[in-house]
């Protein structure tokens, strides 16, 4: 890879001039720089009646460790997203069936009125709360502390459970912390050989490519990918290997990888006596899982699991090397065996003696914008801010105690995500839902159930910036801020704390999630206080979470604006005395479990929940493309994205399509033991024969979601996303190709508006 | 079968590789605590991975990577050095040599098989491995391999006899320790259970090529010792062969002493039935080496761990599905179906050969007109491939030397997943299309993405240098083009070259400069009009 032209013109920002934030999109959260495009001026104040109500920003990607200057497309064209012609500036109330424009308090006394007279009927546990991990930590924080206190429910869940809960799960239980890279991504530069499993990054994060020259140059990076993706074509050419084993198989291609180190003496031996527990067992546990078998099981040949055990090796400090990760995403972890998965890529890790040395480790590549901090910070339906357990008694007096509450008030453990979705509107379970940054009947699995479980609701409450199809949904409907029209902290892969800035004012009837739970709270008739700026929330967030694992109380937004190189943990210190400078790297000394070692733990392969079978004899695989973010609820709103990416289709290999009587275009029908769905093939070689892949961006016709298996890993509650067994056949019944956008919400001339003055969302489909 | 106390009292016999995976099976099943398992073992080892042995004789696998998981957990007391010598039936009870009983309302019989040891002149009783001349091994336990390992230090010349699966592993292991090596096969190609005429002679020019002899249709007529020590072997026919090192690798019989002295019935293995029980007495169970299934027993041990958890199912009253599945859902039936694939996958582990057999292939082909059978033979290439589908799937393959192949073949049997409708086109793994012409521009359709992070193709890159973009960085400002991973700079630059050589004139005929939403805007998309 050659090295980024030395005069990158479009980046070459004035962060004087322009706001200094970073994109609203994934965890690389690349640096980029905001400025209002040349004629307009952001800084006049609200927009004259009739004008342009929102003005237009242009993007500069801005020089970061983790960027290094470089945006994605969809970066560049993150500031479209601010203008979208149906942005939601008023809420909505759904009256006999139909969404009308309604006030905020006569949509904030409804919405207190049913969650008050449910609690009272029904208990505190009738209404549940979704969060996201695209919220900023001061908003997942103020979101558990509403459900917490105000709501007093202990279901509360976010889809971080469908992103990282068995990477967090995993190396809990083995590392004793969960923070996705455990290093800085730059660390990464330097290594001989990186292991990359169920990660595409060229389509998920294109500018951490940046990152893998090195070990490209050095012809060791391994992806394993049942798809020859974007990723995985960068081992071509001698700079490294494609491993494509059979779709839910990679914990298999990983044990037989610890057998390998194992067997062939390749293990750091110095490093297991002197910083892990566990070897004997694993040992044990790896002994059934020699080359051959593993190549029976998951299509990879003996010779090339040889190969790469001994690559990694060859990498590792103790034989030598300049150091080796292994990574994993997604594609690995979204199993009903996601868990296991990731423990057996840490076993690998350990055993070569890679976590706590620099230039080598272990690390899980997060996906949402906030999937780390929105995973400390108390949305999760087991934990309070700090990343401390709410089961844990001193946890609990710690958080109650800031909260100013009686830490017997306190919920325990509610549902995890999955779980609860199925609950709703069930006997017993949730009778209303509250949904915060996410797109659920789009994101979650075996999404046809979902919509049955959503409409047996009696009520349905989302903050949304744009009606996405969960918010086309609700029973209320509220307009909230987004990315550039608020100040807050997002913590990125890496675990680095950073500011996310206002470029520019709201539209006019928008208000910003804190706003929206601390009005609520006061209808409810809550004495708990909750901040509406974000500093102050976040100084509140950094007292809540001394002491815990992820421990933020030596942070401040003044802090972060002055510093923007701080990883957690980052403890507070005596006054008088210098500030504690973060932790860049984990483990270096020990680990943070109750004997300072990491814990080999055996794991072994049962395979997916819904395997093969007559009926459905290939496997399905999602993922994404390059164009897209999650759900698509943002990005579909793009025209240059949807350019690029206009709709779903299926990729067939040729092979298979060829027996299925299919040409690049033809609809095919795919069916699951869930639902059907009707889509455009793409033929390539990229797949395996045996299996059909489908991005996951759309709704409707085109969501691959409502096929896909909610049948969850028992450890951390992930659903089964990446494998389920499918039948597809040619289609030749009537098919009217992809609808792009959904409907939307239409213009409704009723008397009621907004009381910012707000302007009625235009029609759909920008 | 439990008994009053609610509890069921679980004996396995045999602690190998498919007794304490069964141990283990039953445990992780037994969500209602409700099985109480005692393993007796008649080794003084801990389990461990049999089917490695043939790698610690290559020398490319220590014994202690051989140690299977143990079999320590609650409700489950693993009983090593005990051999069991009686079943009785009428009193449940097993007895140990000891006289010990141990009750039982379940036993489970996974007592393994032995290595034969033909019959031969100069070998002594064939039933008493233990009288072997020094220099003569079988191979089947762990202290067979570590004998075999000790005996090689000495060695320079070994002749292995019988060229199955585990005699070729032997074969090349011993040669891979630097010994000269010959194998003895009484049939009439190696591995002739599995390959045929033609396959096997692939795998004979193979071993050639490994340094390896080979005797086919030869039968060992006198092991020649003297002085309590080998010498060498003498075939029918006459020829002599030196020998310091006599393995025999000539197949396994299945333990089942135990099982006939109990009454039950036994053919090569115990009878079981298609629950795996005895179809004498339903408290009777055999699994692994031992049994004999209504299918056969293959003598693999993906058949016996298959076993053990379908019995482990069967016991539990489980279906056949992970422990998390839907409480909710329609209950199956009781019990685990048997894999819709095939599971008889034969897999040669030897260092320098590659043989895969499963299914109807090779010598086990039948005649069925519905079978089509396709090939490869390549001997001076050291390839054999045949792959025979049947209903649109594979239902057997060989392959020697075939690589991956062998391993995409394997998971499309054991899956039962759709066969190419032509399937010769399973022969080889399928060419992947040419890739983009990167460096050369002038072939690249103007369609093709160039920079995939900013899905800009190479036609929006010429419009933009007509429109006097002469830079990488001018290309950059205008299209964004590099601006992502910087992986496509190269590419660029290349195009950039290539049209300031084809196109020289551009600079009187170019456009003006204008913003990069005009100049994208007027491109054509073919490509990203597709959906």
């Amino acid at each position: 890879m050659v090295a980024l032209p030395a005069v990158a013109a479009p980046r070459a920002s004035d962060d004087a001039r322009g706001t200094v934030t970073h994109c609203p999109y994934c965890a690389l959260q690349c640096a980029m720089s905001l400025t209002p495009t040349a004629g307009a001026d952001a800084s006049a104040g609200p927009p004259a009646p009739g004008t342009d109500p929102v003005p237009p920003l242009t993007v500069q990607g801005r020089d970061f460790p983790t960027n290094r200057g470089g945006l994605c497309q969809k970066g560049w064209t993150s500031a479209s997203v601010l203008r979208t012609g149906d942005r939601l500036t008023t809420p909505w109330v759904r009256v006999r069936g139909e969404l009308r424009p309604a006030t905020w308090d006569d949509a904030l006394d409804l919405v207190a009125g049913k969650l008050r007279a449910l609690a009272a009927e029904h208990g505190p546990q009738s209404v549940a709360v979704f969060g996201g991990g695209g919220l900023t930590n001061e908003k997942a924080y103020a979101l558990g502390k509403f459900a917490r206190t105000v709501l007093r429910t202990p279901n509360i869940d976010y889809n971080g459970r469908f992103c990282m809960a068995s990477a967090a799960a995993g190396a809990n239980r083995t590392l004793g912390v969960d923070r996705g890279l455990p290093f800085p991504l730059e660390d990464v530069g330097g290594a001989q050989a990186v292991l990359l499993l169920g990660s595409n990054l060229a389509e998920t994060m294109p500018p951490s490519l940046q990152h893998l020259a090195g070990v490209r140059a050095a012809g060791g990076l391994v992806v394993v990918d049942p798809r020859r993706s974007a990723t995985a074509e960068l081992t071509a050419d001698g700079q490294g290997l494609h491993v494509q084993p059979v779709p839910g198989t990679d914990l298999v291609v990983l044990l037989a990888l610890a057998h390998v180190v194992l067997a062939e003496g390749l293990a750091d031996t110095a490093y297991l006596e002197r910083r892990t527990t566990g070897l004997d067992d694993l040992r044990r546990c790896v002994a059934a899982w020699w080359p051959e078998r593993a190549e029976q099981v998951s299509g990879v040949p003996a010779t090339t699991l040889r190969a790469v055990a001994r690559l990694l090796a060859a990498a590792s400090p103790s034989r030598g090397g300049a150091g080796a990760y292994v990574l994993t995403g997604r594609g690995v972890e979204q199993s009903s065996q996601g868990t296991a998965t990731v423990t057996a890529a840490i076993d690998v890790a350990l055993l070569l003696g890679l976590p706590g040395r620099t230039g080598s480790g272990y690390g899980a590549i997060t996906g949402q914008g906030n999937g780390q901090g929105g995973r400390e910070h108390g949305q999760k339906a087991d934990q309070l801010p700090g990343y401390r357990s709410i089961e844990d008694d001193a946890a609990r007096a710690h958080v109650a105690a800031v909260w100013g509450v009686d830490p017997a008030d306190l919920p325990r453990s509610g549902l995890p995500a999955v779980e609860l979705l199925r609950r709703l509107g069930t006997p017993g379970g949730p009778r209303a839902l509250l949904v915060h940054g996410s797109n659920v009947v789009v994101s979650a699995p075996d999404a046809d159930r979902l919509r049955e479980r959503i409409a047996a609701l009696e009520l349905l409450v989302v903050c949304d910036v744009v009606p996405s199809e969960t918010a086309l949904l609700a029973d209320v409907i509220l307009p909230v801020t987004q990315w550039a029209e608020e100040e807050g902290t997002m913590t990125s892969l890496e675990g680095r704390v950073i500011r996310r800035r206002k470029a520019i004012e709201p539209p006019p009837g928008v208000r910003s999630e804190l706003d929206v739970l601390a009005d609520l709270a006061a209808r409810l008739g809550s004495t708990v206080h909750f901040g509406t700026d974000p500093a102050e929330v976040f100084d509140e967030l950094a007292r809540a979470s001394a002491g815990g694992r992820a421990d933020y109380s030596g942070l401040s937004h003044a802090r972060l604006d002055a510093e923007p190189d701080l990883f957690w943990p980052c403890p507070a210190t005596p006054a008088g005395t210098n500030p504690h400078p973060g932790t860049k790297r984990l483990f270096t000394r020990d680990f943070p479990t109750p004997d300072g070692r990491a814990r080999l733990v055996p794991v072994d392969h049962v395979g997916p929940a819904d395997d093969l079978r007559p009926g459905a004899p290939l496997y399905l695989i999602t993922g994404r493309v390059l164009a897209h973010y999650q759900s698509g609820a943002q990005t579909r709103r793009v025209p240059a994205l949807v350019r690029t990416s206009p709709g779903p289709y299926v990729e067939v290999h040729p092979l298979l399509a060829e027996r299925l009587g299919v040409e690049d275009g033809t609809p095919v029908h795919l069916e699951t033991a869930r639902g059907g769905l009707v889509a455009r093939t793409r033929v390539t070689d990229a797949v395996r024969a045996d299996t059909v892949f489908m991005p996951f961006h759309w709704s409707g016709q085109g969501s691959v979601n409502r096929l896909t298996n909610d049948a969850t890993d028992p450890v951390s509650g992930m659903p089964e996303f990446k494998v389920c067994a499918v039948q597809v056949t040619r289609w030749d019944g009537p098919w009217d190709g992809f609808e792009p956008v959904d409907a939307g919400l239409e213009p409704v001339a009723a008397g009621v508006r907004g009381d910012g003055g707000a302007h009625a969302p235009g029609t759909a489909g920008a | 079968m439990s008994s009053s106390s609610g509890t069921t009292r679980v004996v396995v016999v045999g602690h190998g590789m498919v007794g304490s995976r069964f141990a283990d099976d039953l445990h992780a099943r037994d969500a209602e605590r409700r099985f109480h398992v005692t393993v007796l073992g008649a080794e003084e080892y801990e389990p461990y991975n049999r089917v490695l042995l043939s790698e610690v004789v290559a020398g490319k696998l220590d014994v202690a990577s051989l140690s299977l998981p143990r079999s320590v957990r609650e409700r489950t007391s693993v009983l090593p050095g005990t051999s069991a010598v009686a079943i009785d039936r009428a009193e449940q009870v097993v007895v140990d040599s000891a006289g010990c009983t141990y009750p039982y309302d379940v036993v489970v019989l996974a007592t393994g098989a032995r290595a034969r040891v033909p019959e031969l002149e100069g070998l002594g009783s064939p039933d008493d491995e233990a009288a072997l001349p020094a220099g003569v091994h079988a191979l089947r336990t762990l202290d067979d391999a570590r004998e075999i390992v000790a005996a090689t230090v000495n060695a320079r010349t070994a002749v292995v006899v019988g060229a199955g699966v585990l005699g070729l592993e032997v074969a090349c292991g011993l040669a891979h320790r630097g010994l000269d090596v010959t194998v003895v096969h009484g049939g009439p190609s190696l591995m002739d259970r599995q390959l045929d005429g033609d396959a096997g002679a692939v795998v004979t020019g193979e071993l050639g090529r490994l340094g390896i002899g080979v005797r086919l249709a030869a039968r060992t007529q006198e092991v020649l010792v003297r002085g309590g020590r080998l010498e060498g072997v003498r075939l029918e026919g006459g020829e002599r062969l030196d020998a310091d090192l006599l393995v025999l690798t000539a197949g396994t019989v299945p333990e089942v002493g135990l099982a006939q002295r109990a009454g039950l019935d036994v053919a090569r293995g115990v009878v079981v039935g298609p629950d795996l029980a005895a179809p004498a007495d339903p408290r009777v169970f055999a699994i692994g080496d031992c049994a004999e299934p209504p299918e056969g027993g293959t003598g693999l041990i993906a058949q016996g761990w298959d076993q053990a958890r379908r019995l482990a199912l069967l016991l539990t009253g489980q279906r056949d599905e992970p422990a998390d599945a839907d409480p909710d859902a329609a209950p199956g039936p009781v019990g685990a179906p048997l894999p819709q694939g095939g599971t008889d996958v034969v897999r040669v582990k030897a260092v320098g050969l590659d043989v895969v057999s499963m299914g109807v292939s090779g010598t086990r082909r039948g005649t069925d007109a519905g079978h089509r059978s396709v090939r490869l033979t390549d001997p001076v290439g050291g390839r054999h491939v045949e792959v025979v589908v049947a209903d649109g799937r594979v239902v057997g393959a060989t392959c020697v030397g075939a690589g991956q192949v062998a391993a995409d073949l394997v998971a499309a049997y054991t899956r039962a997943t759709p066969a190419p409708s032509d399937p010769a086109q399973l022969l080889l793994r399928p060419v992947g299309g040419a890739p983009e012409p990167a460096a050369s521009p002038t072939l690249m359709p103007d369609r093709t993405t160039v920079c995939r992070c900013n899905g800009v193709t190479k036609g929006e890159i010429v419009a933009c240098w007509r429109h006097g973009a002469d830079t990488v960085e001018d290309v950059a400002r205008e299209t964004r083009a590099t601006t992502g991973c910087g992986g496509c700079t190269d590419v660029v630059c290349g195009l950039l070259d290539w049209l300031g050589t084809t196109d020289p004139d551009r600079a009187r005929a170019r456009e003006p400069r204008r913003a990069v939403g005009d100049v994208l805007g007027e491109v054509e998309e073919p490509a990203r009009a597709r959906g």
